[in-house]
């Protein structure tokens, strides 16, 4: 393995400092003089015509200074990809109970928040559909009767509730599930949630001298804020600058436009800069989260436990609007395996419930529960002990993947390899108590990046990326510019950016800033060491290939002694023929690189409750190269946390008939706290990766996709009931213990209407 | 309205003229932990007062004294934390001390009081079956002057209580416990801190000088019926009795039967009665180790009590 001098080493957070000492600043700590506040009407109503709106009440309100509707807005619809399926405020009709009618500015929080109380709207209700199941039949209420006018509009099925239908085939899946020696078929569903970011969305937006509007947010995506902004303002996108500030947690629920443009107009009708700030119920009910995802899978297996083939139909319910997730349900139908002949449906069905958000991979998890529950049962059922069966079917090096690429080098294998042997599996446990596994996959994020670094004349860089520093990525950053430019973490700016200044870049998520921000960034510092080296030869008369650097210093190989430091080299460059040393790089993807993780979960429990006790964690994951491996460590063990989440409580709640969120607040949305989880077994293994930055894998994406499964699979070994729902709750596993159905409705129907509406055999 | 005077009560008599004088429009506050949450919330169940009585300042109204005469006395104002870490009531009244340790987390309960958590009337309140279990007396006073209730008396429905307008609650006086009692509480939450129960049970076993035979039996259970209550058939069924698994089983069924929960985001119905039965036995079994002269370390009975931690 490459000796490293700044990367495999545990580095401090550059912005460790200020995080501790309460000094970094977030959107919602940005003050500006004149600044009013914002606040937002949310409907009352799960579908209707909005006949009129009467602001008047609230607009004589003394301090109020402006209300905003739809029709205040350009008539342009926007959407989270290519369909453009919503206005920003509710312009005739509102879909959801939670989605913003108006908003208000005024000189202080409370007056906003009156003023929204004194707003009269008129609504004709019309008929919701809660349930997606009941969304996709022909002749459900519909949610987007005018879909087809819409912008990037595909196609509709029937009723027109279905927005999106993925697919992935190969082979003659019938074929072979005629001649499979065992065929086994399970329906799992997961359940809504909510991301869990500590930080509500915030922003204040500005109107500036120049006419210019500055936008300050809580952000992932700076630059696709600035694009939608634009969008919906219908102004040049040149016309604003988005500032994003600190993140306090995103994990996808930011990457796109959130409220921003409702003091955006505000601030542009008043003059006077304008805050908004979401209450934690506002999180909840306006901001997209997770809905429950059904899955139907059918596998073939021979006797040696040879997987011959898998039938998948995934159904999203999107909630109002189109958003993430769908690829998933093709994209990780099979799991981390190879299975030769397969047919992959994925449908995106629209509701009326709050809109889709995305969240760590959306769709992943819930993939990742049901195939690694279904992969659990067959192995039990057939006879083989899980973790072999997994390991016989699992994806190699040389097989094609699901999307097609060539699977690359990896270490699957040593995953759960390692986990097996931390466990001692297979394992007997006494009465009450087992142990469950799970295999995750991650194709990994890529995306447009870009990095610039400068030498200063003290031998310090400054690095400029575009993108938003997340869950200590800046670190990272700073890591492989260092190791890469031979000089110490401490002696790298990382530079506060903005769209004015910093150059293009995607957003920050799909565990993509280390991995491909992370390799732009190493690409730039190779580019500055070239143009260091190139000077250093000029001034030294060698040739540049005589040069080697280390610790700030560029000298000849052969000669130590003659050489330069870097701060000489950039004093020197000022007044050279080549100029001041910048380096940069732009990179638009990289090839596929799945990263896997296996994770073993130990249970507890308690047969006459029904509660289940996690006693144990284990998780091993492929991280090529650990950039710093207490924050590597760090991400695992959040990503884990989450899933346990997942798996055990947390669970938003929609009432059937209205769609409106029941559990609007933590203390009714548990997320599990310190006192809930075991001390969490964290192992790495290093399989350098082709493309990522010194062979670094992406890393934040897995570690949640496998406790739902892992944990259910253990339920099963403890007491031998099986539950196909998440969460696993207590009183699930109770009612599975006394063999009432808790389980999820199989929805054979349901598949064959589909099947039939695409020309398949029901 | 969101907007709300904040009164400060200099004392107990100036509390009460305030409450008094603003009546249903003014809400008393001292943790202030039920009120933040309520004020802040936007659906049902939202508290609006336009005056809000801070009596966290009242002086002699946050003491906690225990005589064997006179039993334990806990001023309204006594934090959650102070009776959870308090000696007397960890060596006498553990169903209470188990039952403030399973309250929220320790930040909320160096800030709750007692008193609000009694007046905060919710039918899941950690500390209420307990003190039912232990026949507490409310110590009222208000314009007319003090008066003395029952708090099997004092709890009207979800929310409400007995107090009339301008009355406030000062004291908790429970009877000193007779030997060989022994008590614990279990919450049922699916997670282990900050939750409010879905179920929670209070037992309390006396045994009579034999060491076996039931001298006395009280039961409460919380989050199971629109206030907390005592299971008096469930008591019956124990008392003079030998305590046998079979005979705690039964008190325990006859527990189930005495809740009347309803579905809601922390559980079903049904799922609560089965909770009732299990922890009713649970919390038989313990108390009856305890009264039995068994030491149970104040550690151990909270990993008992909080039930994710079984």
């Amino acid at each position: 393995m490459t000796t490293f001098k700044v990367l495999e080493q545990n580095n401090p957070r550059v912005d460790a400092w200020e995080k501790v000492t309460g000094r970094a600043t977030y959107a919602g700590d940005v003050y500006l003089p004149g600044m009013l506040m914002c606040k937002v009407l949310a409907s009352s109503r799960s579908h209707a015509r909005i006949v009129s709106i009467d602001t008047s009440k609230a607009e004589a309100l003394p301090g109020v200074r402006a209300v905003i509707t739809g029709a205040d807005f350009p008539e342009i619809r926007f959407g989270s990809g290519a369909l453009k399926d919503r206005y920003i405020l509710a312009r005739d009709k509102v879909y959801y109970i939670g989605e913003p009618v108006a908003a208000v500015a005024a000189e202080d929080e409370i007056t906003a928040q009156e003023a929204i109380g004194l707003i009269d709207v008129e609504y004709e209700d019309l008929e919701p559909v809660v349930d997606p199941l009941v969304s996709l039949r022909a002749g459900a209420p519909s949610v987007h009767p005018d879909l087809e006018s819409y912008e990037g509009y595909g196609f509709t099925i029937e009723g027109g509730n279905i927005c999106t239908l993925l697919d992935a085939d190969r082979g003659d899946v019938d074929q072979a599930f005629a001649e499979a020696d065992y065929v086994f078929e399970d329906t799992f569903r997961s359940q809504g949630i909510n991301q869990g970011f500590l930080e509500p969305m915030a922003c204040v937006a500005s109107v500036e001298a120049n006419g210019r509007l500055t936008v300050w947010a809580s952000t992932q995506g700076p630059y696709q804020v600035r694009a939608q902004l634009a969008s919906v303002l219908d102004m040049p996108l040149s016309n604003i600058k988005v500032v994003p500030m600190e993140l306090g947690g995103g994990f996808g629920a930011k990457l796109r436009l959130a409220f921003e443009a409702y003091p955006a107009l505000l601030a542009m009708k008043t003059g006077n800069p304008v805050k908004l700030i979401n209450t934690r119920e506002e999180v909840f009910t306006l901001n997209g989260p997770r809905h429950p995802v059904t899955n139907y899978l059918k596998t073939g297996v021979n006797k040696d436990g040879a997987i011959v083939a898998r039938e998948g139909y995934t159904i999203f319910d999107v909630g109002a609007y189109l958003g993430a997730g769908p690829n998933s349900g093709i994209g990780h139908g099979l799991g981390a395996y190879d299975i030769p002949n397969f047919r992959l449906r994925s449908y995106a069905a629209y509701t009326n419930k709050v809109y889709v958000g995305s969240y760590r991979a959306s769709g992943v998890a819930d993939m990742t529960f049901a195939v690694e529950s279904h992969m659990d049962i067959i192995a039990h059922k057939i006879g083989m002990d899980p973790l072999e069966f997994r390991l016989k079917n699992a994806i190699k090096e040389g097989d094609i993947a699901v999307n097609g690429s060539r699977v690359p080098r990896n270490g699957l294998a040593e995953c759960l390899a390692a986990v097996k042997e931390r466990l001692g599996l297979p394992r007997e446990l006494p009465e009450g108590h087992g142990v469950g596994i799970a295999l995750c996959e991650w194709r990994s994020g890529a995306g447009p990046s870009t990095a610039a670094i400068s030498v200063n004349e003290d031998g310090t860089v400054s690095l400029l990326t575009g993108s938003v520093d997340i869950s200590g990525s800046d670190t990272s950053l700073a890591s492989i510019a260092a190791e890469a430019l031979c000089i110490g973490m401490d002696q790298v700016i990382v530079a506060k950016r903005d769209t004015d200044l910093a150059p293009f870049t995607g957003p920050s998520g799909g565990s993509r800033i280390v991995y491909s921000q992370g390799k732009a960034v190493e690409l730039a510092a190779e580019d500055t060491r070239n143009k260091l080296f190139a000077l250093a030869a000029d001034r030294l008369g060698v040739p540049a290939d005589a040069l080697v650097c280390a610790e700030g210093r560029v000298y000849v190989q052969d000669n130590p002694p003659q050489g330069y430091t870097l701060g000489q080299l950039a004093a020197m460059s000022v007044n050279s023929r080549f100029g001041p040393i910048v380096g940069n790089a732009a990179l638009s993807t990289l090839p596929y690189a799945p990263v896997f993780s296996a994770q073993a979960a130990e249970v507890e429990v308690d047969k006459e409750t029904g509660q289940v006790k996690l006693t144990r964690y284990v998780q091993c994951q492929d991280v090529g190269v650990a950039i710093n491996p207490m924050a590597v460590e760090g991400q695992l063990e959040g990503g884990a946390v989450q899933g346990i989440g997942r798996a055990l409580t947390e669970d938003m709640l929609f009432d059937p008939e209205t769609g409106a969120v029941r559990n609007p607040s933590f203390a009714t949305y548990l997320m599990p706290l310190a006192l809930d989880l075991p001390e969490l077994e964290t192992l790495m293994v290093r399989v350098p990766s082709e493309d990522g930055p010194f062979g670094a894998r992406a890393v934040a994406e897995p570690p949640g996709f496998g406790p739902p499964a892992a944990i259910a699979n253990a339920i099963y070994d403890a007491v031998g009931v099986r539950i196909r729902e998440l969460p696993l709750s207590g009183e699930r596993v109770l009612a599975a213990l006394r063999g009432e159905g808790s389980d999820v409705a199989y929805i054979g129907d349901e598949l064959d209407e589909l099947k039939r509406a695409e020309g398949l055999a029901g | 309205m969101l907007r709300f005077d904040f009164l400060n009560a200099r004392n107990l008599r100036h509390a009460i003229s305030l409450l008094e004088r603003h009546g249903d429009e003014a809400r008393a506050v001292a943790g202030s932990t039920d009120f933040l949450v309520r004020w802040r919330q936007s659906g049902p169940g939202r508290w609006r007062p336009a005056f809000v009585v801070n009596i966290k300042g009242l002086s002699g109204l946050g003491r906690i004294t225990y005589s064997p005469q006179n039993g334990l006395r806990l001023g309204a104002l006594a934090t959650v934390q102070a009776i959870e870490t308090n000696a007397q009531v960890r060596r006498r009244y553990q169903a209470l001390a188990t039952g403030a340790t399973s309250f929220a987390g320790v930040q909320v309960r160096n800030l709750a009081t007692v008193g609000g958590n009694v007046c905060n009337a919710s039918p899941a309140g950690d500390t209420l079956p307990a003190l039912l279990a232990f026949d507490a007396q409310c110590a009222i006073v208000g314009p007319e002057g003090p008066r003395m209730l029952p708090l099997t008396e004092f709890f009207q429905g979800p929310g409400r209580t007995a107090l009339q307008q301008g009355e406030l609650l000062t004291q908790l006086t429970l009877p000193p416990p007779t030997p060989r009692t022994g008590s614990i509480y279990i919450k049922h939450s699916p997670r282990g801190a900050m939750d409010i129960a879905t179920v929670g049970v209070a037992s309390v076993i006396t045994l009579e000088e034999d060491g076996a035979t039931c001298k006395d039996a009280r039961i409460a259970l919380g989050a199971v019926g629109p206030v907390p209550f005592r299971a008096s058939e469930a008591e019956n069924l124990l008392k003079g009795r030998e305590l046998s698994p079979d005979a705690l089983g039964q008190a325990a069924e006859a527990a189930r039967n005495a809740a009347t929960p309803i579905d809601d985001v922390r559980g079903t119905a049904a799922y609560r009665k089965d909770m009732v039965e299990a922890l009713t036995r649970r919390t038989l079994q313990h108390a009856l180790r305890i009264a039995g002269g068994q030491r149970v370390p104040f550690e151990e009975q909270r990993r008992l009590a909080v039930q994710t931690a079984f």
